[in-house]
């Protein structure tokens, strides 16, 4: 009995190690918002070589998809809905992003400060 | 309409070059065409129905289920390119030798599953990138002028990437057998690193993996978004600025390949020294 209590446990904390990071309770949150083709903020601020979750909601009927070289992301986010991204840890720069659906209006920096 | 151009290319190119690779090795070994056409109509109806399905599959597993089907659907593509290049590593004579005599090669072919296998590479690689077309002309559905637009330019975008994908095919089917399987074998472990890459990139997006800074940035010699890093991407899966995890992934793609080669080139060493031996001998 006392064996299997221990290789419960053991299976508990293995499954904890590898679910731990789904949990995220403790990452940082921003939101940016798609509104007519345009991402508000446009300029968001984050801390330096911190764990971030992104939170884009996109207010427009139409999909529009999330893209950035520069933080290697990319997401499509349909009509309505939202869209959760992790980013970082990111050394102090600016990194763009845009809607590849609509480049010429869609765009938008990520400021990492120290 | 250059906007739909470029989207539209981009995502084809990948799926139109892959097309490309395993019709030529089709060709190059006599076997019949037939699944490319499978792999079309697959491809083409299950991109389709992902963009239909595309709302509830974002929010599915907790608004992951987008990354989660791109991860599979990427580590499924990878391991048909592994098990191609392991195949003809090994049985690549085979199949030449069985090209004349007609059934023993249909039973190879059956036996080693290698049409489901093509058709797998190929479809699902055409869903996954063919479904975000669908969903991008399904954002002008309201402005039948843009729409208008927008088709024109998808058109022009597929045809550029099937026109690169033909080029592609004449070139590797001219090559002389000896040539076209090293480079068969070369691109298929190219391209399952890249897609290993790629399921890397999808876990780190959701926090399921935890990201490092990136190991290397090269993107001051080809940015991803210059024509050359579209074109690295679509054939390596190149990453101007990779994190430690994504090389991790790929190193443990490429290595069965390359592990089984090197084993393969010692063996093949041994025997030459035995045959040169039992020449001395003699």
């Amino acid at each position: 009995m006392k064996k299997i209590i221990s290789r419960l446990g053991i299976m508990v904390g293995l499954a904890s190690a590898f679910i731990s990071p789904l949990l995220q309770a403790e990452v940082p949150t921003f939101t940016i918002e798609i509104r007519g083709h345009l991402f508000y903020p446009s300029e968001l601020v984050v801390p330096a070589n911190t764990k971030i979750k992104l939170l884009v909601l996109n207010k427009d009927p139409t999909p529009e998809e999330f893209e950035s070289y520069e933080l290697n992301r990319e997401k499509v986010i349909m009509g309505g809905a939202r869209a959760t991204i992790f980013i970082g840890p990111l050394k102090p720069g600016t990194y763009p992003f845009f809607g590849e659906f609509n480049p010429k209006t869609a765009q938008g920096i990520i400021r990492v400060e120290q | 309409m250059v906007d739909a151009v470029l989207l539209v290319l981009r995502e084809v190119l990948e799926a139109a070059l892959m097309l490309s690779l395993l019709l030529a090795l089709s060709r190059q070994y006599q076997l019949p065409l037939t699944w490319s056409l499978w792999a079309l109509l697959l491809g083409v109806a299950g991109s389709w129905l992902l963009a239909d399905k595309a709302y509830e599959i974002s929010e599915a597993l907790e608004g992951t289920g987008q990354e989660i089907l791109n991860a599979a659907l990427y580590a499924l593509v990878a391991l048909g390119f592994i098990y191609l290049a392991i195949l003809f590593l090994i049985k690549a004579p085979a199949f030449l030798m069985n090209a004349s005599a007609q059934t023993d090669s249909r039973a190879l072919l059956r036996a080693v599953l290698l049409q489901p296998v093509l058709v797998a590479i190929v479809s699902l690689s055409l869903m996954r990138e063919g479904s975000e077309i669908w969903i991008y002309l399904s954002s002008f559905q309201q402005q039948p002028d843009a729409l208008a637009s927008a088709l024109i330019g998808a058109v022009i975008g597929t045809g550029i990437g099937m026109s690169l994908g033909a080029i592609t095919y004449y070139v590797l089917i001219f090559m002389r057998p000896r040539f076209f399987l090293p480079t068969f074998l070369i691109v298929s472990t190219l391209l399952a690193g890249g897609l290993a890459m790629q399921i890397a990139k999808a876990l780190l997006q959701i926090g399921m993996l935890d990201s490092a800074g990136p190991v290397w940035d090269s993107s001051f010699l080809v940015a991803e978004q210059t024509w050359l890093g579209e074109l690295l991407y679509a054939l390596l899966g190149y990453d101007a600025q990779p994190t430690p995890i994504q090389l991790v992934f790929y190193a443990a793609a490429i290595a069965p390949i390359l592990l089984l080669a090197l084993w393969l080139g010692v063996q093949k060493m041994r025997l030459g020294v035995q045959n040169m031996r039992n020449k001395k001998n003699a």
